[in-house]
C-alpha cells in the first residue's frame, strides 16, 4: 500500500478538522471546564480532601473500640457512625459514603462494603486495612506475650513498648496515599473517555460530508487501492480521538496533578476506546444522510453512553440495574480500567478483562462500520 | 495512431434493469469526443465504468493502450476524471484542495508544487489560491473542479456536466481551456446539456438513449441523419394537445412534441416552406403567438432521435 493517499487524506481531514473552531472549543476547552466544575462539585482534589467512611458496631467489645480508635485517627477518613447495615450500604450506594465497615459483635471478621472499585472506595479500602491491621498486630502481639509465659499487665506493658518502638518508623514519602487528588481523579477519566467519545461522533461530520459531496467516489478514481482510501479516513478519526485523549491526560496531570497510572495500561486502554470511537464515527458517518446529524446525535448518544458507564457521575450511585445495562457498552468498561490503573501498584494485567472487551467492541465496530462506509461509497 | 481509450461491449445490468448494453468508442489524441443523452440515459453508468468506479458486467476499458481490468492502478494514472458535482473540501483553499489530489496521484512533493501553480494559471485562479474553497463563486469552484483533475496530466480528461451553474465569463474560461488542452494533445469525453457547446468543442459525437448508442459521428454526419430537415418551434395558445394531433399530419412534418418550455417542436423536411400550411393546419385549435425556424443542428438530430430534448 502506497502511503501516499493515506498521508494525504489524514493531512486533508486533520487540516479541516483544525479550521474548525467550533469543533476545537468541544475539544481544547469543553472538557477542562467539565472536569473543573465536576471535580470541585464532587470533592475538590486537595490534599487535605477526607473520604467519608460508615461504619456499623454494634456492641462494645475492646476489637471494635480498637478498630474504630485506629480509624478516627487515621488522617485521610471521615469516620461516621451508621446505625444499621442497610443505612450504610444505601450511604455507599448513593456516593455519600466511599466505603463501608461493618464490625460485628465479637467477631474479628469484619465486613467491608464498596458497589464499585473506583478510585474513592479503593482508597479507602486501603486506610481501612491499615487501621484493622495495626490492631490485628496489638493483639497479635498481646496474644504472643501471654503465649511466652507473660501476664496480662506484662504482656500489655511489652505491647506498648512495641507500639512506641513502631512509631519510630513511619512511611517518609506518603505523597501518592495521602495527596491523591480524589474530585479531578475521578473526572479526569471519566470526561477524557465522554469526550473522545463525543468528539469522534461529532467529526464523522466530515466524514458525511465528504461522502455526500461526491469527494471519496473521485479519491477512488485516483490510482488509489479502495482499502487505502478507507484507513485514511479511519487513521484520520483515529487521531483525533487519541489526540483528545492525550490532550486531557497531560493537561489534568500538570494543572490537577491527576495520576493516571501504569503508562502502558493506561496507553493499551486508552489507544483500545480511542478506537471504539472510531468506529463509532465511522459508523455514524456512514448512515448519516446530511453533515449536520452527527453533531445532532453525536453528544446526546455520548452522554447517555457516559452516564450508564459513570463518567459524569460515580457508577455506585447510579445502582445496580443501570450500571448493569452500562456494562453493555465501552465507556463502563473504559472507567473500570482507568480507575483501577489510577490505584498505586496496578497496571496493564490488572484490566485484561476490560482491554478484551474493549478491543471485541471496537474490532465489531471497525469492521461493520469499514464494510457499511465501502458500501456507501460505492453507491452512484 | 493508437487511441487513447478504447471501450467495447460495456454492459451494465441492476437486477432487471439494463443501464448500459454494448456501448464501444474510441477517442484518439487530440480529440474530443462528445457523449450525448438525456437523463437516465446511461451516460453516467458509462463514465462510472470507464473511470473505474463501476465494475461492467461485459466489456473492457483500455486507456492510453493499459486494460482497466487487469492493471487499474496504471489506466487511472492516465485518467484526469471531472464530476459533475463539486467535488472539492470546502474547508480548505483551492492550492489544498489541489495538493490533496496531487498526492492522491502520488507526485512527489517537489513536483507537486509547480505542478499546481502551473494548474492555476491555466484555470486563472492563482491569485484566488490561498483562499478558502467556500468564498469562491460557483463558476471559480468549477475550474478549481477541473484543475485538480489537470494536475497529474493525464492523456484522458473526462469532464461530466463541467459547466453546470456557471457564470458565462468562467464557461468562456473553462470552454477556452478546455480547448487548448485539446490542442495539446489531450484526449476529452465531454457531456454537457448544453448543445452549443459539444457543437463547438466536440469533433464527435455520440448519441445514447436507453443504455445503447443510437448514433455517432461528426457534427455534419449527424446532422444528415435528419436530412434537410428544419426546427421550428412554435409557441401556441389554445388546445395545444390538439394541435400538435393535426401538426403530425401536415406532410413534411416528421416530428411534433411539446417542449419543457412549453412550446410545440417541429421537425420537418423544407419546414420553412410548410409555414402557411402549419398555420391553417392549428388555426381555429390555437393561436400561434411566435414562430422561430432553425437550420438542422445537433439539438434537431437529438430530437429525431430521442424525441426529447437534452434540457428535458
Amino acid at each position: 500500500m502506497r502511503p501516499h493517499p493515506v498521508l494525504a487524506l489524514v493531512a486533508a481531514n486533520l487540516r479541516r478538522h483544525s479550521r474548525d473552531r467550533v469543533g476545537l472549543f468541544f475539544i481544547v476547552v469543553m472538557p477542562f471546564v467539565s472536569i473543573i466544575f465536576v471535580g470541585m462539585a464532587l470533592g475538590g482534589g486537595t490534599a487535605a480532601s477526607r473520604l467519608p467512611v460508615g461504619v456499623v458496631a454494634q456492641g462494645s467489645d475492646p476489637v471494635a473500640a480498637a478498630v474504630l480508635t485506629e480509624l478516627r485517627a487515621h488522617p485521610d477518613l471521615e469516620i461516621t457512625t451508621v446505625g444499621d447495615k442497610e443505612e450504610l450500604r444505601a450511604g455507599v450506594r448513593e456516593g455519600s459514603l466511599a466505603a463501608g465497615l461493618v464490625i460485628p459483635p465479637g467477631s474479628t471478621r469484619f465486613e467491608l462494603v464498596m458497589t464499585q472499585s473506583n478510585g474513592s472506595g479503593m482508597a479507602a479500602r486501603s486506610a481501612v486495612d491499615v487501621a484493622v491491621g495495626k490492631v490485628a498486630a496489638v493483639l497479635e502481639a498481646t496474644r504472643a506475650a501471654t503465649s511466652a509465659g507473660a501476664t496480662p499487665a506484662e504482656a500489655a506493658a511489652l505491647v506498648r513498648k512495641a507500639q512506641d518502638a513502631s512509631a519510630d518508623v513511619e512511611v517518609v514519602n506518603s505523597d501518592t496515599a495521602s495527596g491523591t487528588p480524589r474530585g479531578f481523579a475521578y473526572t479526569a477519566p471519566a470526561n477524557l473517555l465522554l469526550f473522545t467519545f463525543i468528539n469522534s461522533m461529532a467529526v464523522a461530520a466530515a466524514l458525511a460530508e465528504s461522502r455526500r459531496i461526491g469527494m471519496l467516489q473521485r479519491a477512488f478514481t485516483a490510482p488509489v487501492r479502495r482499502g487505502a482510501v478507507l484507513f485514511g479516513e479511519a487513521l484520520s478519526r483515529f487521531l483525533v480521538a487519541a489526540a483528545q485523549a492525550v490532550l486531557i491526560m497531560v493537561v489534568s496531570s500538570l494543572l490537577f496533578g491527576v495520576s493516571w497510572g501504569e503508562p502502558l495500561g493506561v496507553a493499551t486502554v486508552v489507544g483500545v476506546f480511542a478506537l471504539v470511537s472510531t468506529g463509532a464515527a465511522i459508523l455514524m458517518g456512514s448512515l448519516v444522510r446530511s453533515s449536520a446529524q452527527p453533531s445532532a446525535i453525536g453528544p446526546p448518544l455520548g452522554i447517555v453512553l457516559g452516564m450508564l458507564g459513570g463518567c459524569l457521575w460515580p457508577s455506585e450511585a447510579a445502582g445496580d440495574v443501570l450500571n448493569a445495562i452500562g456494562r453493555l457498552f465501552p465507556h463502563a468498561w473504559g472507567m473500570d480500567a482507568l480507575l483501577t490503573l489510577s490505584r498505586p501498584g496496578t497496571g496493564l494485567g490488572d484490566v485484561l478483562l476490560d482491554v478484551a472487551v474493549l478491543a471485541l467492541m471496537a474490532a465489531a465496530l471497525l469492521s461493520l462500520s469499514l464494510v457499511l462506509f465501502s458500501r456507501r461509497t460505492r453507491t452512484l | 495512431m493508437t487511441n487513447t481509450l478504447n471501450c467495447e461491449n460495456l454492459s451494465k445490468k441492476y437486477g432487471d434493469v439494463v443501464a448500459v448494453a454494448d456501448v464501444g468508442f474510441t477517442i484518439a489524441p487530440g480529440e474530443a469526443y462528445g457523449l450525448l443523452g438525456p437523463n437516465g440515459a446511461g451516460k453516467t453508468t458509462t463514465i462510472s465504468m470507464l473511470v473505474g468506479l463501476l465494475k461492467p458486467d461485459t466489456g473492457t476499458v483500455v486507456v492510453g493502450g493499459t486494460d482497466l481490468a487487469t492493471d487499474p492502478m496504471a489506466a487511472k494514472a492516465k485518467i484526469g476524471y471531472v464530476p459533475q458535482e463539486i467535488a472539492l473540501y470546502p474547508d480548505l483553499t483551492g492550492r489544498e484542495n489541489l495538493r490533496f489530489f496531487g498526492r492522491l496521484f502520488g507526485l512527489p512533493r517537489k513536483e507537486l508544487r509547480g505542478r499546481i501553480d502551473e494548474v492555476l494559471d491555466l484555470v486563472g485562479l492563482a491569485d484566488r489560491a490561498d483562499a478558502k474553497l467556500d468564498t469562491y463563486s460557483g463558476g471559480m469552484k468549477r475550474r478549481i473542479n477541473i484543475g485538480a483533475a489537470l494536475l497529474h496530466r493525464p492523456e484522458l480528461l473526462i469532464l461530466d456536466e463541467p459547466t453546470v451553474g456557471v457564470d458565462p465569463q468562467s464557461r468562456k474560461a473553462i470552454l477556452d481551456g478546455v480547448e487548448r488542452l485539446v490542442a495539446d494533445g489531450m484526449a476529452l469525453l465531454y457531456t454537457s446539456h448544453y448543445m452549443e457547446e459539444v457543437e463547438r468543442i466536440c469533433h464527435r459525437v455520440a448519441i445514447i438513449d436507453h443504455g445503447a448508442i443510437v448514433a455517432e459521428g461528426t457534427r455534419h454526419e449527424l446532422v444528415e441523419l435528419v436530412g434537410g430537415a428544419d426546427r421550428i418551434e412554435l409557441t401556441l395558445d389554445g388546445d395545444v394537445e390538439t394541435a400538435i394531433a393535426k401538426l403530425r399530419g401536415v406532410g413534411g412534418v416528421t416530428e411534433a412534441a411539446r417542449t419543457a418550455a412549453g412550446s410545440v417542436r417541429l421537425i420537418a423536411e423544407g419546414g420553412r416552406y410548410l409555414l402557411p400550411a402549419i398555420i391553417a393546419t392549428v388555426d381555429g385549435i390555437a393561436t400561434v403567438t411566435a414562430v422561430e425556424v432553425v437550420e438542422p443542428d445537433l439539438e434537431a438530430t437529438f430530437l429525431h432521435l430521442t424525441g426529447s430534448t437534452l434540457r428535458d
